[in-house]
């Protein structure tokens, strides 16, 4: 009974929040909506029983991504930003994918809907650190691989002086 | 609540960010709605996960992958575009068109 109104309250707001996150003409309040939206995510994660995505989906988007997309926004912006469209002029197309494509995955949902929850979850941290450091653990490499060259390509790209070599 | 409430609302989720990403047109809104289909994805994981597999927890590792990979994607992302920004002064998808000649 909780667990149905925490559900349709937390469903409520994730999807409230990416509605103003696409649609907010001012970009600042938009990434503003994101963070929201995201601590929504985390809050559906935790009504899963996925609490180690809970605390990630919190450490590593509501305080890196969302602080991140927020500080680039402050950098790009411009007052003039403020009285220009932010949609473009072929949203009507844009409207007419997303709506066949919601008819087809909500049919496919429709499938879905005997599978009832089981019983009650169970922490699964420890599950999760097993599979890393054993079945997956050469993805897991890989990611920590692609962590470094994100961090190196970051550094690189936004470095100020240009780099050598032809422009 | 059952799966099929889950999935619906990840699908919604979903669109939302396909509709961002083709109407916006400032590039940070677009890696904003990049990142709201990235959660969509992982809201699917988890629930498939907790419903269809509960006594394992590979889809919620999956999901931490997909997270680290859209932390890389945006940040690169962001640094692309504090880079472009700086040579061409705006931030419009639709004013990016160095390589029409």
């Amino acid at each position: 009974m909780i667990q149905t109104a925490a559900f349709y309250s937390l469903s409520a707001l994730v999807l409230a929040s990416a509605l103003a996150v696409v649609l907010h003409r001012n970009t600042v309040h938009s990434s503003l909506f994101l963070g929201l939206s995201l601590a929504g995510v985390a809050g559906l994660f935790a009504l899963l029983g996925a609490d180690f995505l809970f605390a990630a989906q919190i450490m590593v988007y509501v305080s890196g991504i969302a602080v991140l997309v927020m500080f680039a926004v402050m950098l790009l912006g411009r007052k003039s930003d403020l009285h220009l469209r932010q949609v473009n002029a072929l949203w009507g197309y844009a409207l007419a994918v997303c709506a066949i494509s919601a008819a087809g995955l909500l049919k496919v949902a429709r499938g879905f809907a005997a599978a009832a929850p089981a019983a009650a979850p169970v922490p699964s941290t420890a599950a999760v650190g097993r599979l890393f450091l054993g079945r997956y653990l050469l993805p897991f490499e890989l990611v920590s691989l692609l962590l470094i060259a994100a961090l190196l390509g970051a550094v690189f790209f936004s470095h100020s002086e240009p780099a050598e070599g032809p422009r | 609540m059952t799966l099929a409430h889950c999935v619906v609302v990840a699908s919604l989720l979903f669109l939302i960010g396909v509709f961002g990403a083709l109407t916006r047109r400032n590039i940070v809104g677009i890696l904003m709605s990049i990142e709201l289909m990235f959660n969509a994805a992982n809201i699917n994981l988890a629930a498939f996960d907790r419903f269809l597999h509960p006594q394992g927890a590979v889809g919620q590792t999956l999901a931490v992958f997909t997270m680290t990979v859209a932390a890389a994607e945006i940040v690169v992302g962001l640094a692309l575009l504090l880079a472009i920004y700086r040579n061409t002064d705006t931030a419009y998808a639709e004013d990016y068109h160095l390589l029409k000649g």
